[in-house]
């Protein structure tokens, strides 16, 4: 079984604001003065390997083989990664998740330069279609992989909380302004039914949204 | 013939020096600086999930073009002075070429870049600027308005 996972994703919110202002103005220079407009307003989300400030296009992959002998028997089966992202991409390099084989590390902001600059946070959330599918056609809900997560050095480990994939959309946790949040999901899957033999796979795709 | 008596001289001479001390700050003329560019855009600083609120960071340069002809020959103090605008603090750090002090200053207070005597009627030098903010703003757009205050010794 495999489970794709999206790329890190880096998206700005209204990048152009303030350039024609800063055009009107160019020409007027009078004493040490200036105009000053705010950074525009962000969001940032980093899911498994990424690139700080920049868009990365890895989509890091989960997976389980289950062996014979513990086929459906109900015993929940560690997923491994192929991510090797262990330090927070973000600021200050700390090794958030220190086995990446076994986590994948998912990272968030929203950030605004004031009260009326947008809302007070932004909302983190992932979407997993219903099933896992093999070649065949054979099917596994996606309900059957959950995480847990775990923050090496964080005193708030579970910012972003353990769950269940749902096969839908489904909110993660709301994101405030002008904090970053990290921590690293390690996945399972739970086994509580015999499959059609193969390789089932599947994407997840994480969204950070602020409208 | 009246003479002036010794404790009038005094009172009088307090009272002048006292004038004169209320005199300062000058207003000194810098309309002959300019900045590069002239409208910064802010930049957000890193954040990281151990430290919450990282604010907002800019770079530019300014040439300095500070008026000076009045004080010629004088001696004192040069101060750069960054008026409050907001609640929300500025935070001004810059090098200089040399002429200048380099410094740091926040809104609403004044820092030293010069000090001696004034030998030319003008003050030029360029310094690099970083300005840092936090994410408090009140409103979109700020408008910072520096100045040069000169107090005569």
């Amino acid at each position: 079984m495999k489970a794709h996972f999206a790329p890190a994703r880096l998206s700005h919110l209204a990048a152009s604001a303030g350039v024609l202002l800063a055009v009107l103005q160019a020409s007027v220079a009078h004493a040490w003065s200036l105009s000053l407009d705010p950074a525009s307003r962000r969001v940032y989300l980093h899911v498994g390997n990424g690139t700080a400030g920049a868009d990365n296009s890895t989509i890091n992959l989960v997976q389980v083989s289950v062996p014979g002998a513990q086929l459906g028997n109900g015993v929940a089966q560690a997923m491994t990664s192929n991510s090797t992202q262990s330090t927070s991409l973000y600021g200050d390099g700390y090794t958030t998740c220190p086995t990446p084989s076994t986590q994948v590390m998912v990272g968030a902001s929203y950030q605004r330069s004031n009260s009326s600059n947008g809302p007070a946070s932004a909302t983190l959330s992932v979407t997993s279609p219903a099933s896992l599918v093999s070649a065949a056609g054979d099917t596994i809900p996606f309900s059957q992989i959950s995480w847990t997560v775990s923050a090496a050095g964080s005193s708030v480990p579970g910012v972003i909380p353990a769950g269940t994939f749902s096969g839908a959309t489904q909110t993660l946790t709301t994101v405030p302004a002008n904090r970053y949040i990290e921590n690293c999901h390690t996945f399972r899957y739970a086994n509580s039914a015999l499959r059609a033999a193969g390789t089932y796979t599947g994407q997840v795709t994480y969204t950070i949204t602020s409208p | 013939m009246m003479r002036p008596r010794p404790a009038s001289a005094l009172v009088l001479a307090l009272a002048l020096l006292c004038a004169s001390a209320h005199a300062n700050p000058h207003r000194l003329d810098d309309s002959g600086s300019h900045t590069v560019p002239p409208n910064v855009q802010m930049q957000w600083r890193p954040m990281t999930s151990r430290s919450s609120g990282a604010g907002m960071e800019a770079w530019l340069r300014v040439n300095l073009r500070i008026d000076t002809a009045a004080w010629v020959g004088r001696s004192g103090r040069v101060y750069m002075v960054l008026p409050r605008d907001e609640m929300s603090t500025i935070e001004a750090v810059w090098t200089s070429q040399g002429r200048l002090l380099p410094g740091r200053l926040v809104s609403g207070e004044r820092t030293l870049v010069y000090a001696g005597r004034i030998a030319s009627p003008t003050l030029e030098d360029q310094i690099t600027v970083r300005l840092r903010s936090g994410t408090d703003w009140q409103g979109s757009r700020r408008r910072l308005d520096f100045h040069f205050e000169f107090d005569a010794d």
